[in-house]
């Protein structure tokens, strides 16, 4: 484990996602973002260690995620739950059938304590549209540390050699 | 633009095989387009797609960010762009330096028995262009092709070359049994890439960071 399993209890959770995502050596980072992801991508800009590619669509994003990872660097995908919706072809004859580890954040609109309405169709269906799919995924635990569980999950996606989705909340990823 | 008497997409790969520069990591998209190119030149730095149609482009991308200083060559299909168009502004903004897109423009749907595309006119090279690579130009002779990639390493930005191509819907037998992940494993060993420790052994890292 890194330095974040002693992440303070009320340690700014997106900072920590970012600093995990540091110390396990992801060079590269590639989104479409959302309301609650901004920020966070200016951040990944100015890292110096990490390269941000935005894409113009999740399911372009996943392959080049694909690609950076076939390439030999560490990579993570910073989507929207709706953005996994329409990946599902890429996910299923490129990311998993060629067994590509990637560490999906994902963004989980739609769940009741989003204020925004028109998520909500998203929300209702993602867990059961991930599991048709077979995409491992966890919903972040908001009362554990942030750093530890995406570590873990960034373990789970390499050492099962497959995509793995961590579900966020806002206060995970919204800076 | 799509013509008369367009060469072969065999035409083009020999033309490719015998002017591929040092070190290059060649994309393929799926059916002939990876089949014929094992025929004609299989070699462990070739990735070929077995299916996911429209994210040979992506992914070929992402592969010359993460290898910046090998060439990296990508065949796609003109019916796999209009797939994921968007890639190309992805390319556009990025403009890596190393990466060659060849965009066979043979006006159908050939992995899937030849139906026709939404629009088989296009100009292609200026859609590119604009969605920002400025390197863009129709091909009609496999030794125009040639002569981009012999010159393709001395660019200063990413290249897109439109090859005019007649239509191969008789499928192509490949030499070998293009298996995914035994296509990924055998490239990434010869690229070099990193392998990943195991939590286990001390690791949760790639062996380089």
């Amino acid at each position: 484990m890194t330095k974040s399993c002693a992440e303070r209890p009320d340690a700014h959770r997106p900072s920590e996602v970012l600093n995990t995502l540091k110390q396990l050596g992801f060079g590269a980072v590639v989104s479409v973002p959302d309301g609650w992801l901004g920020e966070m991508l200016v951040r990944i800009e100015q890292e110096p260690t990490m390269r941000l590619v935005r894409a113009t669509h999740e399911e372009e994003a996943l392959a080049i995620s694909c690609g950076i990872r076939l390439g030999g660097v560490r990579t993570a995908l910073l989507v929207q739950n709706a953005g996994v919706l329409s990946m599902g072809a890429g996910m299923v004859s490129l990311a998993q059938r060629y067994q590509f580890p990637l560490l999906m954040l994902v963004s989980y609109r739609g769940t009741p304590e989003d204020p925004v309405f028109y998520h909500v169709p998203k929300g209702r269906v993602t867990e059961p549209v991930f599991r048709g799919i077979g995409l491992s995924h966890t919903c972040v635990d908001r009362h554990r540390p942030i750093g530890p569980q995406v570590e873990q999950a960034a373990t789970y996606a390499e050492e099962a050699s497959c995509p793995f989705a961590l579900l966020l909340s806002r206060e995970d990823v919204q800076w | 633009m799509v013509k008369a008497a367009r060469p072969t997409r065999a035409d083009y790969y020999r033309a490719l095989a015998d002017s591929l520069p040092p070190q290059a990591l060649v994309v393929t998209s799926l059916g002939n387009a990876s089949y014929l190119w094992a025929v004609l030149h299989h070699a462990p730095e070739n990735f070929y797609f077995e299916d996911a149609m429209g994210l040979a482009l992506p992914l070929a991308l992402g592969l010359a960010i993460a290898q910046p200083t090998r060439p990296v060559i990508v065949v796609e299909g003109d019916g796999a762009l209009l797939m994921h168009m968007g890639a190309l502004v992805t390319v556009g903004a990025i403009n890596p330096a190393n990466l060659t897109v060849l965009l066979i423009q043979n006006g159908v749907h050939a992995a899937s028995g030849g139906q026709a595309l939404t629009n088989a006119e296009l100009d292609l090279a200026q859609l590119a262009r604009a969605s920002g690579i400025a390197r863009a130009d129709n091909i009609a002779r496999p030794e125009a092709l040639a002569a981009k990639i012999r010159a393709s390493t001395a660019r200063d930005s990413a290249e897109c070359l439109v090859l005019a191509t007649e239509p191969d819907l008789d499928v192509v037998r490949p030499p070998a049994v293009l298996e995914p992940v035994s296509t990924k494993h055998r490239f990434m060993t010869a690229i070099g890439a990193p392998r990943y420790i195991p939590t286990l052994f001390g690791g949760g890292r790639l062996e380089s960071a």
